[in-house]
């Protein structure tokens, strides 16, 4: 059972957050939350999400599991004006999702649940770099890298106390480094990996709304984004597999 | 079975030179497949996915392939292109960027030999304005899970063609060795259910019931075929024989139950829907449930029109009423394979005649019975005069044979011999061929591998070299100067003076005077002319005898 309002813009922030990853989801609910952990189809980017009960203006629900399609939600956000108030409710018998909003109302149907991969299990992990960015300083330099290569270096030079980002094309070269002033806070442990720029536009985009973004990395090992959604109601978090260049 | 292991079979027969060895080693493997896995075994290790009956398709263009390995390789489409030219093989090109990609993953699953034809189903299955973005989802999904050496067969077996050698000739004495059983009645079977799979699985479990197989409505089989031929020769060896008039036209053939009917190309496409007028008619001159063999014919004020007019209205998808108008299309049923729940293959020709000249109140083609070569020939002219592309010379007593180019149906047509070869290569033009494929490289295929016979320019207009650069253009696979490798996908007919020996080409022939006919759209690459039949009609050249 599921009967939920929301603001329409934290619902927006939230789909966007996933579909930045995949295109549908197992969505698991329970009495004071609502949550959802997926893997894109190369097995190379996780995102988790969490959105508590006290997100919603009103939240009524029961431990269930849907299965969403990401792409069409994505569709009818569109049509969502700023501010308006989102009705959620499950039609249980007919295995359906009714959106009402502004007027409108569409019921969509929900994707068998055994058609969408099951929740893959987070790979234990230890990444003992940490530092805090804005979100938007971090997304700038994304799209700062992306201009030049397809890939980016982030890592913590724990001797000059910087976090940095860093990008190699043919002839151009990049970097950014954070200092103390710029960063939140840091955890100076030497730590540096390669990842995908293709990856981390979309996550970056999503992440450009925080205000606060954690970065955990390693040497040669997954980098992890924790960041707050809904007014700290909700809790995203984005693990993506590095590249590992061949010597 | 793992996807790893069947990857690690196909490599091994790929080394193997000799054809009983190949054959040897596959009927090793097939016992040890359960009865899920065997169908599917048999259909992948030829390049196919589901059975030659099937209507189902994959639709994976060679882009969406190149997106969804550099999505997992983490590198653009056109690295993948880059890699595929300079090796000139898709299965290579992927093994390779797999086996060095710098992206790494939290996790891969181990795919087995039924995950990866569970997931070609969803591609297939996938439709609508989503459906590229669905194949793409499943293929990187695939991808992401697929060793190196995996990938080579993914990669191949998603645009259907393995290059393994294992054509239908050596699985068929495959299956038969492995369950030791007659290789006649695996071929008889496979005629009948138009799929090895299934009758690799029956040669199993009831291998009696492979005498039993019979034809079933809507699960078309292939076409007989007929060789060139003369009809001295024909006389001579049967005595009497059936003569009909060869229609510049398209083959079909006609399913029909009740009030339903379907309607299936050469290419044993559904193509009931362009065809509606032959669905039709069809269905008003019988009640009684066929399946028939025919040309659809176009004719404009009672004379038959060209070939081209025809294939138009089989491409057909869109706007069909109007294009109906412009050109109408009538049946000519000459054959008839199953009546009211028997089949009527296995009966002579003769036999099969007078049946559908019972059951088929109108559009049978006419035939006529001929002792002497001079009737036959007064036929053949008059044909001609009519303006058809010859005649149709047939042995009263054979049997139906589907897919088979025997003796027993001979094709009798005036001037240059042609030849279907597969396109599998062109050369940048110069001058005013500048900016399109000036000359085209065929080949004739031989146990699943396809061997050059030599290149083609002539014959070809300006509007049409046009045309064939748009169909060819997206089909590169590799490039070395002016030349590029094509996907071999299309069939050209090719006209020739002479076939001679050469050096110069894989097949060891080489053609005189080739020009360039017509692209061959009903004809799918297995189904272009063999090596063996192009030995056969060197012999027959250099003997003297023939036509040509």
């Amino acid at each position: 059972m599921l009967k939920a309002t929301i603001d329409a813009e934290i619902f927006r922030e939230s789909i966007d957050a996933i579909a930045a990853l995949v295109t549908e989801c197992r969505l698991h609910t329970a009495e004071d939350q609502i949550r959802t952990r997926s893997v894109d189809t190369a097995n190379v980017a996780m995102v988790s999400l969490e959105l508590q009960s006290t997100a919603f203006n009103s939240f009524s629900a029961t431990v269930g599991e849907l299965g969403l399609d990401i792409a069409k939600l994505k569709n009818i956000i569109g049509m969502m004006g700023k501010g308006d108030a989102l009705t959620l409710t499950l039609l249980d018998e007919e295995r359906k999702l009714e959106l009402s909003f502004g007027g409108y109302r569409y019921s969509i149907s929900l994707l068998d649940v055994n058609t969408i991969r099951k929740d893959p299990n987070p790979p234990g992990i230890d990444l003992p770099g940490k530092a805090v960015v804005p979100g938007d300083a971090l997304n700038n330099a994304i799209k700062a890298a992306a201009v030049i290569s397809d890939k980016i270096a982030l890592g913590i030079d724990p001797d000059a106390m910087t976090f940095y980002m860093e990008a190699e094309g043919d002839t151009d070269h990049i970097k950014l480094a954070l200092g103390e002033d710029e960063l939140v806070a840091l955890n100076p442990v030497q730590a540096r990996s390669l990842f995908s720029i293709d990856y981390l536009k979309d996550m970056g985009r999503v992440m450009a709304r925080a205000d606060e973004v954690e970065v955990y990395l390693g040497i040669d090992h997954p980098v992890r984004f924790v960041f707050d959604i809904a007014d700290g109601n909700g809790r995203v978090e984005y693990l993506l597999a590095p590249r590992i260049e061949a010597d | 079975m793992q996807f790893l292991e069947f990857a690690r079979v196909c490599e091994h027969l790929e080394g193997i030179p000799g054809r009983l060895d190949m054959i040897e080693q596959a009927a090793a493997v097939l016992p040890r497949l359960d009865d899920e896995e065997l169908p599917i075994f048999v259909r992948f290790i030829m390049g196919r996915v589901f059975p030659d009956w099937s209507t189902k398709k994959l639709g994976v263009g060679p882009n969406l392939l190149y997106d969804a390995v550099a999505y997992v390789v983490g590198t653009k489409r056109e690295t993948v292109r880059e890699a595929i030219n300079t090796t000139g093989d898709v299965g290579l090109a992927v093994e390779g960027l797999l086996a060095k990609k710098e992206q790494t993953s939290f996790f891969i699953q181990e795919l087995g030999l039924l995950d990866v034809y569970r997931e070609f189903e969803r591609m297939a299955a996938a439709e609508g304005q989503r459906s590229q973005r669905e194949k793409l989802r499943v293929a990187q999904g695939l991808f992401g899970n697929a060793r190196p050496l995996e990938g080579r067969y993914l990669a191949r077996l998603m645009l259907e063609e393995l290059r393994i050698g294992m054509g239908e000739g050596n699985i068929r004495d495959a299956v038969a060795k492995a369950f030791e059983v007659d290789v006649r009645l695996v071929e008889h079977a496979h005629q009948a259910m138009n799929d090895l799979g299934e009758v690799a699985l029956l040669a199993r479990r009831d291998p009696g019931a492979l005498s039993r197989v019979t034809i079933e409505p809507f699960r078309p089989v292939k076409m007989m075929l007929a060789q060139a031929g003369t009809i001295a020769a024909q006389v001579e060896d049967h005595g009497e024989v059936a003569v009909e008039y060869k229609y510049d036209g398209s083959r079909f053939q006609f399913h029909k139950v009740g009030g339903v009917c379907r309607i299936y190309s050469r290419k044993l496409e559904d193509v009931t829907a362009s065809l509606p007028d032959i669905a039709r008619l069809l269905l008003e001159a019988t009640d009684r449930d066929v399946i028939l063999d025919g040309e659809a014919v176009a004719v404009r004020d009672g004379k038959p029109m060209p070939f081209q007019y025809v294939i138009r209205r089989f491409r057909r998808k869109h706007e069909i009423d109007s294009m109906m108008e412009k050109i109408e299309l009538v049946p000519r049923v000459f054959d008839i394979l199953y009546l009211d729940g028997e089949t009527l293959m296995d009966r002579p020709l003769a036999e099969r005649r007078k049946a559908l000249d019972t059951v088929l109140r109108a559009h049978v083609a006419p035939q006529f019975l001929a002792t002497d070569a001079a009737a036959a020939e007064a036929i053949y002219a008059e044909a001609l005069d009519l303006g058809h592309e010859g005649v149709m010379v047939k042995v009263p007593g054979s049997p139906y044979t589907p897919g088979v180019r025997g003796r027993l149906w001979v094709k009798v047509k005036p001037g240059v011999e042609t030849l279907d070869l597969v396109v599998v290569g062109a050369e940048w033009g110069e001058g005013r061929r500048a900016g399109t494929f000036g000359s085209f490289l065929l080949a004739v295929q031989d146990q699943g591998r396809l061997l050059t016979v030599g290149k083609v320019a002539t014959g070809i207009t300006d509007e049409v070299l046009a045309e064939l650069y748009a169909l060819f253009k997206d089909k590169v696979i590799a490039r070395s100067g002016k030349e590029v490798t094509l996907e071999p996908e299309v069939v050209f007919e090719v006209g020739y003076s002479e076939i001679q020996t050469s050096p110069n080409y894989g097949s060891g022939y080489a053609l005189r005077f080739p020009r360039f006919v017509r692209v061959r759209e009903d004809k799918s690459v297995d189904e272009a002319e063999t090596l063996e039949a192009l030995v056969e009609r060197y012999g027959r050249q250099k003997n003297g005898q023939g036509s040509l």
